[in-house]
């Protein structure tokens, strides 16, 4: 623990030093004893106060939630000394706001007291943010001594991207053998019902089709289609962003990334990430619970590394970024270097789809409206009009997805045809 | 409540002053004073309530010089309380912005500054005897050379304490 001196203690000198100069230059002696009270408190200077003694103690409500929920900080500080004046100043990560109390706390404790206080932490905006620092400041009786410490308790908040539940999906063109939702060609086993034949030794008996048996006087069985799952890879763009957060184009993306993988999870498909920015980072596709608290860890740490570096996909493992798979690829297009990531996966031949989050609207929402601002965003619209039906033109599903309205919105519109394209862009 | 307590002294500065001296331009530096630890109080700057209890304390000794009373001690004890109370308050006022307070804070800290001027007081008054018996004893000359050299002695040894504790 730290010991100083106050800036009080320096305040009463300055005064102090002043009615002395001034006592001496009008040569009256009230002025001296004007200064007598400040000088008396310093003279308390000579002996050195030990530190009180305090022990500081938190804990967190929750240390999971969604974007914009609110977690309880409860602070609980047992004096073993007294302690004329403590400051507490609780944890507030940046971006978090306050939602009920105060993170900051002026106490004065007696021995053996055991004070709680608490407040509300509200965070718009996903992250894992650090609660496990409490800065300590103590206080001797007059102020003049000040010990300072920090309490450091690791401790953390995950805030997860909003999800929205979702019912239309761009649906993969290729299926995987693992079973699934999609109802296959092929025939086996399944749900579904396909074709009608004759009963075969070794076709189990709850195959039959007694009404076509009946009918067609032989045993017949109901052969039904395979189902399927597929590989779905969501391929975030981080190399830039706009809007002011939390509702940044990087944001929705994200949300939009969580709420698709939800959703392609719930229909029990094999879900991946990549993360292609500064730094690119992926997640290999899975499917289930687990895999959903592995795709929502990759995207709370998503964030916009700025790079001269264009990334080359090729980087990324085969068993990552199969030739299989859907590529669900969310992008602001605001740098031309995704784009051509883009046309690049197009050319390979991966099945590709392109959610475009309108970056438009998001500044908009971030500036304050003037004439010249609605201008400009105008003009930008239609230049990024005419940059999207570039890539369409090139035939890749491009599916535009203004933020304020639903995500399904944007989703409903996906009309897909397979393409090879010759080269990338 | 604080804040009361920052208002009050710096008001009961002001009544010293005027009831030290009536004079027109004790009044302006007053009213100076008072606008300086009105900013201090509204904002918890602790530079504003150092210049505003310079400023009293100018203004206090420009009213003695015009004045030439003979010597009250109690009223200049009560200005050096306030003062000291002033800058307290207002440090408190400052630490206390946008915090939660518990425990009784105002409570324990004017009851501090009132056992400090109770002590004051009887240090005023040993040192009012020993100033009157050792003033005879001195030499009229030599005097403005002694308080000089007595102040500066009192400041060092304060600086040195700083020095210690900082």
């Amino acid at each position: 623990m730290r010991g100083r001196l106050t800036p009080l203690a320096l305040s009463i000198l300055a005064v102090a030093a002043w009615a002395i100069s001034l006592g001496v230059l009008a040569a009256r002696p009230e002025p001296f004893l004007v200064a007598l009270p400040g000088l008396l408190v310093l003279a308390t200077l000579a002996r050195r106060p030990s530190a009180p003694r305090c022990t500081i103690a938190h804990r967190i409500s929750r240390d999971r939630l969604f974007e914009g929920e609110a977690a309880t900080v409860t602070v609980t500080v047992s004096a073993g000394s007294p302690v004329a004046l403590v400051e507490l100043l609780g944890p507030r990560p940046p971006g978090a706001q306050l939602g009920s109390g105060r993170h900051r706390a002026l106490m004065t404790l007696r021995a053996g007291d055991v004070v709680e206080w608490a407040y509300e932490l509200r965070f718009p905006r996903r992250g894992v943010h650090d609660v496990g620092t409490i800065a300590v400041r103590m206080r001797d009786r007059l102020g003049l001594h000040t010990w300072e410490h920090r309490y450091v308790d690791a401790m953390a908040v995950r805030v997860y991207p909003r999800v929205v539940p979702l019912r239309s999906l761009p649906r993969p063109f290729h299926t995987q053998p693992s079973v699934g939702d999609y109802v296959s060609s092929a025939l086996g086993e399944g749900i579904e019902p396909g074709d009608i034949r004759q009963f075969a030794p070794g076709d189990r008996i709850k195959h039959v089709n007694w009404r076509a048996s009946l009918r067609l006087g032989r045993l017949h069985v109901t052969q039904r289609h395979l189902e399927r799952n597929a590989d779905v890879v969501l391929m975030l763009d981080t190399l830039a962003e706009v809007g002011a957060p939390p509702e940044t184009t990087l944001d929705q993306g994200v949300r939009a990334a969580a709420s698709l993988a939800t959703a392609y999870l719930a229909r029990k498909d094999r879900v991946g990430l990549i993360t292609y920015g500064g730094v690119m980072s992926w997640v290999r596709p899975a499917s289930g619970a687990a895999q959903y608290e592995r795709l929502a860890d990759g995207l709370l740490r998503a964030d916009v590394v700025f790079t001269y570096v264009a990334k080359d996909l090729l980087r990324v493992p085969p068993r990552v970024l199969s030739p299989q798979a859907l590529v669900v690829a969310i992008t602001p297009l605001l740098d031309r270097r995704f784009a051509k990531a883009v046309l690049d996966l197009a050319a390979r031949g991966f099945d590709l789809v392109v959610l475009v989050v309108s970056p438009v609207e998001v500044t908009r929402a971030a500036l304050a409206g003037s004439p010249t601002d609605d201008l400009a965003c105008r003009l930008w619209a239609l230049e990024r009009r005419a940059d999207l039906a570039e890539l369409r033109r090139h035939g890749l599903p491009v599916l535009e997805w203004r933020p304020a309205e639903p995500l399904e919105a944007a989703l409903v519109g996906a009309r897909r045809r397979r393409v090879r394209l010759a080269s990338a862009g | 409540m604080i804040r009361l307590l920052a208002a009050a002294s710096a008001v009961a500065l002001l009544a010293l002053l005027r009831l030290t001296s009536r004079a027109e331009v004790v009044l302006w530096v007053g009213l100076l004073g008072l606008a300086l630890a009105a900013v201090a109080i509204a904002a918890g700057w602790r530079w504003a309530a150092t210049a505003a209890a310079v400023l009293f304390m100018v203004g206090y000794t420009l009213a003695l010089r015009l004045e030439g009373r003979s010597v009250e001690p109690g009223v200049a004890l009560g200005f050096g309380l306030a003062l000291l109370l002033l800058l307290a308050a207002v440090d408190l006022t400052g630490r206390a912005r946008g915090a939660t307070v518990r425990g009784p804070v105002l409570g324990t800290t004017v009851g501090r500054w009132l056992a400090l001027g109770a002590g004051a007081l009887l240090a005023a008054m040993l040192a009012m005897e020993l100033a009157a018996a050792v003033a005879g004893t001195l030499p009229a000359m030599a005097s403005p050379l002694l308080a000089a050299a007595g102040g500066l002695g009192s400041v060092l040894v304060v600086a040195a304490l700083f020095r210690r504790a900082g």
